[in-house]
């Protein structure tokens, strides 16, 4: 257990966030643990890790159970062509990570003769109920047994022998019937679950916040966000910038989703139910097809107690930086309201929960200690400089043979070399040791280069349209009195 | 009443998920099944052993599998006034060890008034553990003679007597 709750300690360490921020994203440890373990074991894909975080926090429509419905159908599918003698048959389909992806299912199942009632029809498995049945994909059973080894295995197993006994009440008669009595049990489960550990109100009243704050508009601009969080900060709620623009990021990906839902919920028709889910998981699978954030976390949980590629605080401006995907790009001056004062705002909430420590909240409030946009531009400047220094110096290490290549590249090779010696950094002494730590977050490290370029040139950009020091100027004022306003109380105690 | 702001915090919470990395584990839940639903004398694997030898969270997951699969199980026995115990309830079986005679082994008896008959005992104690086959019941009655030859057998007789051992019936 040990082991664990540091792995989670350091885990919020690398992305910035205290415990509470983590509470007010909507879910628990428990839960993240719980998808987590999951996700990593059975090496989902990016987008059925978001189908399945999806499925759990409830955001599916127009029927939120319909996973579960699956799920218990094609269990009873399962056991039925498998010929199943007990539940912990469907255990050992449901946790097999030999099973998590559409091809090793198909060639492990469509060889296997049909029982009556359930078979295989070429594209993924059928339950015959004497009507139309019930199917799913080779890809759809991926995903479901995925949510198999969820429900069987979240909370630290705390539910296993429950569900496994609901397993064997199913085997005993995989029919339609049983399926659906399943079901019911299933979807009540995992309703409790999000009960336990998705604190979804909070979140829920944010964002109607938000829709009542646009007023039917789809789409808002870098101030209308400001505004928001000022009409929030004045009325009480004090949430971070960060938290607020974070839920803006939300609202952009999801708003192509919004004004349908009722007409949703009253459509009968399957085909529209599926254009909906098709959307649900494309919207979200833009935002987490690949983020910096997280590429920056796989860069660094996959160094080799090895060469500082990056420092602390380069670490910490970078997850600054490229925490708001994809504002980062799209909406510079949002990222760098977050970066200079959504800062100076967490350092009050820091003082205010410790009770002490550093500057006072008054002189805090100030927003003395905020960086300037300019400074910013310019860290992000360095911080794009230095990435491409390190890719050019990834090269020189894993290109060894260059005789065949032409002169330039050799020439840009040779620099990074001499380059590489010029390093005063620990790790980058032993040249062994040091390609091995880039070959290990290569990837990586190109993505984070190429996301820090982006930043660079959308501050660029936004320099030319809004002159920074004066916008810095402005923004100060504004963040200085809504801080001073929200936290008189403290300030003056 | 609209139903998009429950959609977006749903959403939301979703993509928080997304970014969560997974606690470092030794043992997944495939491998520690695996070794649960594992035949008497098959192959293990041993990083599952000495993880389960090791690492108190990963022994719990395991137990609460085998509790979830098994017929019977008690995690201690009543203790004897001598500290041994050669009887002991598990659930509805009852499980005697009649001692060496002569030329024959200690012998484990296994009633049970249950329709169903275990066909495996698996039994823990501190961070020992054993598995055996029990055979086919006749007349409702286990036997299985723990011959002292097989180190197992000899192994599970004398850890049987502990009260502390905790017993699975499969």
């Amino acid at each position: 257990m040990a082991g664990q709750t540091i792995s989670m300690r350091d885990l919020k360490a690398l992305q910035g966030l205290a415990p509470r921020e983590r509470m007010s994203g909507g879910y628990d440890e428990r839960c993240a643990a719980d998808l987590a373990i999951v996700g990593e074991g059975r090496d989902l894909s990016r987008e059925d890790r978001a189908w399945l975080a999806r499925v759990v926090t409830g955001a599916v429509r127009p029927n939120r159970d319909k996973p579960l419905w699956d799920l218990a159908h094609a269990l009873a599918a399962l056991a039925r062509l498998r010929g199943c003698r007990d539940g912990r048959d469907l255990i050992t389909l449901a946790l097999d990570p030999g099973l998590a992806r559409a091809d090793a299912i198909e060639a492990r199942l469509s060889a296997v003769s049909a029982e009556a009632g359930a078979a295989t029809d070429g594209r993924g498995l059928v339950l015959r109920d004497g009507g139309e049945g019930w199917r799913t994909t080779w890809s759809g059973l991926a995903r479901l047994l995925a949510l198999a080894e969820f429900v069987l295995t979240s909370e630290d197993l705390g539910h296993f022998a429950t569900i496994s006994g609901w397993f064997d009440e199913l085997v005993t008669g995989p029919d339609p019937d049983a399926a659906a009595f399943l079901a019911k049990r299933l979807a009540r489960h995992l309703a409790a679950y999000r009960n336990a550990h998705l604190p979804l109100a909070p979140l829920e009243r944010r964002f109607r916040a938000i829709l009542g704050f646009l007023d039917g508009r789809r789409s808002f601009v870098d101030d209308d966000i400001l505004d928001f969080w000022r009409n929030e900060m004045a009325t009480g709620e004090r949430p971070g910038f960060r938290t607020v623009a974070e839920h803006f990021v939300t609202f952009e990906a999801a708003s192509g989703l919004l004004g349908g839902l009722e007409s949703l919920a009253a459509a009968s028709s399957l085909d529209a139910a599926e254009g909906w889910e098709e959307r649900l998981d494309a919207s979200l699978a833009d935002l987490a097809a690949s983020e910096p954030a997280e590429a920056l976390a796989a860069l660094l949980s996959d160094l080799p107690d090895g060469p500082k590629i990056l420092t602390g605080a380069e670490r910490d401006d970078l997850a600054d930086f490229l925490r708001l995907e994809p504002f980062h790009r799209t909406r510079p001056l949002t990222a760098l309201r977050a970066a200079s004062f959504g800062r100076v705002q967490s350092g009050i909430a820091n003082r205010l929960r410790r009770g002490g420590g550093g500057a006072d909240v008054a002189q805090r409030a100030s927003c003395a200690e905020a960086e300037s946009y300019a400074a910013l531009r310019e860290r992000a400047g360095s911080l794009a400089t230095h990435l491409a220094r390190m890719l050019k110096i990834a090269a020189a290490l894993r290109i060894a043979d260059r005789d065949e290549l032409p002169v330039e590249a050799r020439a840009a090779l040779e620099a990074a070399e001499a380059d590489l010696r010029r390093v005063r950094r620990a790790g980058f002494e032993d040249r062994a040791r040091l390609a091995a730590g880039f070959a290990a977050v290569d990837a990586t490290l190109v993505r984070l280069a190429e996301e820090t370029g982006r930043l660079e040139q959308a501050l660029a950009t936004l320099a030319r349209q809004r002159p920074l020091e004066p916008a810095f100027a402005a923004d100060l004022e504004i963040f200085a009195r809504a801080f001073a306003t929200a936290y008189a109380g403290e300030a003056a105690a | 009443m609209s139903d998009e702001g429950r959609m977006l915090a749903e959403i939301h919470a979703a993509r928080g998920l997304m970014r969560v990395s997974a606690p470092a584990r030794t043992v997944g839940h495939s491998a520690l099944w695996a070794h649960a639903t594992r035949e008497p004398g098959e192959p293990v694997d041993f990083s599952v052993v000495r993880a389960l030898r090791t690492d108190l969270d990963t022994a719990q997951r395991y137990r609460t599998m085998l509790g979830a699969q098994a017929l019977a199980y008690a995690p201690v026995a009543a203790a004897a006034s001598d500290g041994a115990i050669a009887r002991r309830r598990i659930g509805a079986f009852e499980l005697e060890i009649l001692p060496a005679d002569g030329d024959a082994p200690p012998l484990l008896v296994l009633r049970g008034t249950e329709a169903k008959t275990p066909r495996m005992i698996e039994a823990w104690l501190g961070d020992e553990m054993v598995r055996l086959d029990l055979g086919a019941p006749a007349d409702g009655t286990i036997l299985l003679a723990l011959d002292p030859a097989v180190p197992d057998a000899l192994e599970l007789g004398r850890m049987l007597r502990d009260p502390a051992c905790a017993v699975f019936l499969l």
